[in-house]
């Protein structure tokens, strides 16, 4: 019975002791969504596109819906074909290399880890304004406070088993994303607002422009991919949760950018609170509540899909050899990687609580972390891009569809990335870059001298098993 | 389990569905290890096709990926297309059952696990067991089941609903996980009324002499109270037939 190819087979999968095809599709769907936290883009971001797209901001965001959609079709190429934990890092490794895994593990560590903080401050930036509008001025501790609650309520859900988490996460989003719907509908269907100075006129340099603030809108749409080892049919469910959430993401942005455009006729650009000013406007105050509501539960949800995201990239490594083994390990009951939780969760807790106890305001925090975020999330999708050809070409199954893609997608992200070096040259985020870049080259370099063969063997996954085959005998 | 589409069969579907059926026969006949470049070439597919309805049956699990992610094998699900049945036991074998329903007043039974599943292969005539429907799905309510459980690198590969069947059936993961700890350390699996409430059972696993996997398992059924009052004795008788069937069986 047994023959060659199946006396290789492990006995348990590398990644034994997680809670192994336990996630239906609607929690994996909610995983990718909430990472994503539409409600917070949807009210924000339309207003940054404006300001080179002007009127046209609608098509800013329906190309990057289009380059959303073609990264997750690269994604795909690998969610179809193996169910990993480490979310793109430890797919690039089967099409990049080591060299560029750790450089996608290290763009992605650093992503998800300050996409946490950013998404801890702005529920706690949210939930103050909405006690502010119903009468209680609290003051800064308040806001520090709140983050660590929030932060360690988050780790006991993540800790307590993934089908915990995931369903927390699926209710807490669907209220916020029916909240906005709600608020977009009824602003809407409003009286047009009196005219005023148009807009600049929306050119073709300006769309493209607006691209790179729209995309800001998806980042974190790739976080199921972090849930392969989970899901219960995770080459079903994984590839389609990313696919729809671009998708989603993308409908929801447009129908917000559409609202405020018309809303402002076409003077959105540069609005500091252009959905609060639209709802004054119209003579409904009462949909403010609602709207710091809706965002404060979209980044609550963010705070816990992106933990249970960031905690599987360490226990990846840590399954890998390149950080400390101790963060692969699982706990017995619960099933999920506990070690990690208690070490990543203090860390990303405690930066915004110091950011906003030192006195820094709330928006200016959440921008800054979300400047940071988005460039290690923009180098994981770049990679990834880059890593799906190869990787068919390599196993042998390349067609002409995922060069296509690639060929598209790579050059377009690449201007991303460009363009956001570029726009975030005045801030503070370039200085953290810096440090962080310098960082993950001294952790390679230690990795090149202490443990090459970890690194070159990089890309633990759940790879298939003597009790997965037919026929096969456990070694 | 799998929502399946309620839509008729239209278009092109029909060859899609034959297609896919081609694809799993080919994996068949070259074996384990084939590459879907392969498969595309033997059944004159084109590659599209083929390696769409290769991640098709992938995500249905009636294909898996080995390792290298290259070449494919059937899956366990596929198990299910083709059930055979469990050897029957030799007559030597029957021999040593039979002489120990002779030793206790309780139902014998002697059950397969060549299959992957628990089958019952020598059954008490006086003392009828459970049917083979229940032992095969619910392998965490009976004691025959917990030593196949106790065997599996991870039992949540093999059964995914802890059903509650009575009172006394463990649905909580973690308590199984602690059961059949006790089963691995004390070769002896054990359960009062889980599978039914008048029924309690103890069993032992059967390994072969060559290479130690478990291959077999007897069991001693009877009132619960009385099962859990069994003595040393009967659990001695129950291993020294067990060591009497190995070489029979393994």
């Amino acid at each position: 019975m047994q023959n060659g190819v199946l006396a290789g087979l492990r006995r348990r999968s590398p990644v034994a002791g997680l809670d192994r095809r336990n996630l239906g599709p609607a929690e994996v769907l909610a995983q990718s969504v909430s990472s994503a936290a539409p409600a917070a883009g949807m009210a924000t971001v339309p207003a940054f596109v404006a300001v080179t797209a002007g009127t046209a901001t609608v098509w800013s965001f329906a190309l990057a819906t289009g380059l959303a959609l073609l990264v997750a079709a690269c994604i795909a190429q690998f969610t179809r074909r193996m169910a990993a934990a480490g979310s793109l890092y430890s797919l690039t490794a089967k099409g990049l290399g080591p060299g560029a895994a750790f450089a996608s593990g290290a763009a992605l560590l650093s992503g998800y880890a300050v996409l946490v903080m950013a998404a801890l401050t702005g529920a706690a930036v949210y939930t103050d304004a909405l006690l502010e509008r119903l009468g209680w001025r609290a003051p800064p501790a308040v806001g520090a406070a709140a983050v660590v609650l929030l932060a360690a309520v988050a780790g006991a859900l993540v800790l307590r088993g993934v089908r915990v988490s995931a369903r927390t996460v699926l209710a807490v989003e669907a209220v916020s994303i029916t909240l906005m719907v709600v608020i977009f509908v009824v602003l809407l269907g409003a009286p047009p607002a009196p005219a005023a100075p148009g807009g600049p006129p929306g050119d073709l340099a300006g769309i493209a422009a607006g691209v790179l603030p729209a995309l800001g809108a998806f980042i974190g749409f790739e976080a199921a991919t972090t849930l392969g080892v989970e899901a219960r049919r995770p080459f079903v469910s994984v590839p389609r949760a990313v696919l729809a959430t671009a998708v989603l993401v993308g409908l929801l942005s447009i129908l917000a950018a559409y609202t405020q455009v018309v809303g402002f006729a076409g003077a959105l650009g540069g609005q500091p609170e252009p959905v609060l000013t639209l709802a004054a406007v119209h003579g409904a105050p009462w949909l403010a509540s609602l709207l710091d509501l809706g965002i404060a539960t979209s980044f609550v949800a963010c705070t816990l899909a992106t933990t249970n995201a960031l905690v599987r990239v360490l226990f990846s490594m840590g399954r890998d050899g390149i950080a400390p083994r101790a963060l692969g390990a699982t706990h017995r009951r619960y099933r999920t990687p506990h070690i990690a939780i208690a070490v990543a969760l203090p860390v990303v807790a405690a930066v915004p609580a110091v950011l906003l106890a030192a006195g820094m305001t709330g928006p200016d925090a959440l921008r800054l972390l979300l400047a940071v975020a988005t460039a290690g999330y923009l180098v994981g999708y770049l990679l990834v891009c880059l890593a799906a050809p190869l990787f068919l070409r390599r196993i042998g199954e390349l067609t002409p569809g995922p060069v296509v893609a690639t060929v598209i997608a790579v050059p377009a992200l690449a201007l991303a990335c460009g363009a956001f070096v570029v726009s975030a040259l005045d801030a503070a985020a370039p200085v953290v870059l810096a440090a962080l870049l310098v960082a993950a080259a001294a952790w390679y370099a230690w990795l090149r001298l202490r443990r090459p063969r970890e690194l070159a063997g990089i890309g633990v996954y759940d790879e298939t098993s003597a009790l997965d085959v037919h026929g096969a005998r456990p070694p | 389990m799998t929502g399946l589409d309620p839509l008729p069969l239209s278009g092109r579907q029909p060859r899609a569905v034959r297609s896919a059926l081609a694809v799993l026969e080919e994996v068949v006949a070259a074996g384990p290890g084939v590459t879907a470049k392969e498969i595309s070439a033997a059944l004159k597919l084109p590659q599209a096709t083929t390696y769409r309805l290769l991640n098709l049956l992938v995500g249905e699990e009636y294909l898996v990926r080995l390792p290298d992610l290259r070449g494919f094998a059937l899956g366990r699900r596929s198990a299910r297309l083709a059930p055979h049945a469990a050897p029957a036991p030799p007559t030597a074998a029957r021999a040593v059952v039979e002489h120990l329903r002779g030793l206790v007043r309780w139902g014998v039974h002697l059950a397969s696990y060549a299959t992957g599943q628990v089958t019952l292969v020598d059954r008490d005539p006086d003392h009828p067991p459970t049917e083979d429907a229940l032992l095969a799905r619910y392998p965490h309510a009976s004691a025959l089941g917990k030593v196949l459980l106790a065997d599996q690198p991870d039992w949540r590969g093999v059964i995914r609903d802890l059903r509650r069947l009575t009172e006394q059936t463990v649905v909580d993961a973690a308590a199984l996980d602690r059961q059949l700890a006790t089963v691995t350390t004390t070769g002896l699996a054990q359960q009062f009324g889980e599978l039914r409430p008048d029924r309690g059972c103890l069993a032992v696993p059967i390994r072969s002499p060559a290479d130690d996997t478990l291959v077999a398992g007897l069991a001693l059924a009877g009132p619960p109270n009385r099962i859990a009052e069994a003595d040393g004795r009967v659990v001695e008788l129950l291993r020294e037939h067990a060591e009497r069937l190995a070489p029979l069986l393994g």
